[in-house]
């Protein structure tokens, strides 16, 4: 027996107003937690990228160590290198410079350069050639000065010359000029 | 007065603010917080990759300066580098002289980070022009070498028969091959 002359609904646990709040808070909630999903992958290569980027300056700090010390010692070759070119050259002049020292009418027959001095072996036609010519220009390059002589058969004279630089002398040189620059450095300013 | 809501409407309402409630909390205590954290990392890591960008100028700052360095004193470093070959010397210094003897190379103490080592001559030179020649082609050659006193010139004949020690350098890693 029908007591009713429609037809029965059917009812269903979904209403549309539920499905309205359900897709409403749906959305939401998959926004908030894709945002939260995004900071969290956001966060984790953050982390690596910093965990890079201390490794690579690390790296770069032992490079950057490794190219001072290059640059260091090739200061150090160069300053080396300099040093020796310029005492070669000093030596070439010294050498021309002795040379030029000998009058003609003296002939030497033997030279010794040594670090401190110098001894010459040679041959002059009498004392006073040796002493104006030869002695005199060596006197005022070394502090002392011996010299030996021994007659020839053809009347000249064979002389030994034996010249020394001190050492001393010349650093107690150097450090009072040193000191006249500075004072007059001082002066200046 | 009476309200007359629904049971329906009573369980959505309490569903909404279920709900509410939900979004609210996970948005105060785990999404602020993280957002805050992901904005100090941020900052970290642009600090960090402003600092990083001035070491990486730096070094590439310090790598121009050693390859200047390298490149204009390229004859010094190749010279410290090369192992002294008595024959080449000969070979290469023989114009200067009418003969030329080398003795066998001799350790000295090494001098910082180079070693040295002594080399005695022999030699007849026609004039000493001819030495100087030679000294000026020793500034310039393949290797690093210091004249040493003593140097003995002495005459003999038409020549001029000399001996000096010569002083080669060179690096250490090169003399302990």
């Amino acid at each position: 027996m029908k007591y009713s002359y429609i037809r029965p609904r059917k009812k269903s646990i979904l209403t549309s107003e539920l499905q309205l709040l359900f897709s409403f808070f749906s959305i939401t909630i998959l926004m908030l937690f894709l945002t939260y999903f995004f900071l969290v992958f956001k966060d984790y290569r953050f982390e690596q990228n910093t965990n890079e980027i201390i490794e690579k300056k690390a790296n770069l700090e032992i490079e950057i160590q490794q190219m001072k010390k290059q640059i260091t010692f090739i200061e150090k070759e160069v300053l080396l290198a300099e040093r020796i070119t310029t005492k070669n050259t000093i030596l070439k002049d010294s050498i021309s410079n002795l040379f030029d020292l000998v009058p003609q009418r003296i002939t030497l027959s033997q030279a010794k350069l040594l670090k401190n001095g110098l001894i010459l072996y040679g041959i002059t036609p009498n004392k006073d050639v040796y002493n104006f010519m030869l002695q005199a220009p060596l006197r005022s390059i070394f502090h002392r000065t011996y010299s030996s002589f021994f007659p020839t058969e053809n009347g000249w004279l064979r002389f030994v010359s034996t010249n020394y630089i001190d050492e001393d002398e010349m650093s107690l040189k150097a450090s009072n000029e040193d000191k006249k620059h500075q004072e007059e450095q001082v002066d200046e300013d | 007065m009476k309200i007359n809501i629904s049971r329906q409407n009573i369980y959505l309402l309490s569903l909404s603010i279920f709900l509410l409630l939900f979004v609210l909390v996970f948005s105060f205590s785990v999404l602020i917080p993280k957002g805050k954290e992901y904005r100090v990392q941020r900052t970290a890591l642009h600090k960090d990759t402003v600092e990083f960008r001035r070491y990486e100028e730096f070094a590439n700052s310090t790598l121009d300066k050693l390859k200047e360095l390298q490149s204009e004193n390229a004859h010094i470093i190749t010279a410290f580098d090369k192992p002294f070959n008595p024959d080449r010397f000969q070979k290469q210094h023989s114009p200067y002289f009418t003969s030329l003897k080398l003795s066998q190379k001799k350790p000295l103490a090494d001098e910082d980070e180079f070693s040295v080592y002594e080399v005695n001559t022999t030699s007849s030179i026609n004039s000493p022009k001819s030495f100087y020649d030679f000294l000026d082609a020793l500034n310039k050659g393949d290797w690093i070498i210091g004249i040493n006193f003593p140097i003995n010139f002495k005459r003999d004949h038409e020549l001029i028969s000399s001996s000096f020690t010569m002083r080669v350098y060179n690096t250490k890693k090169i003399s302990a091959e």
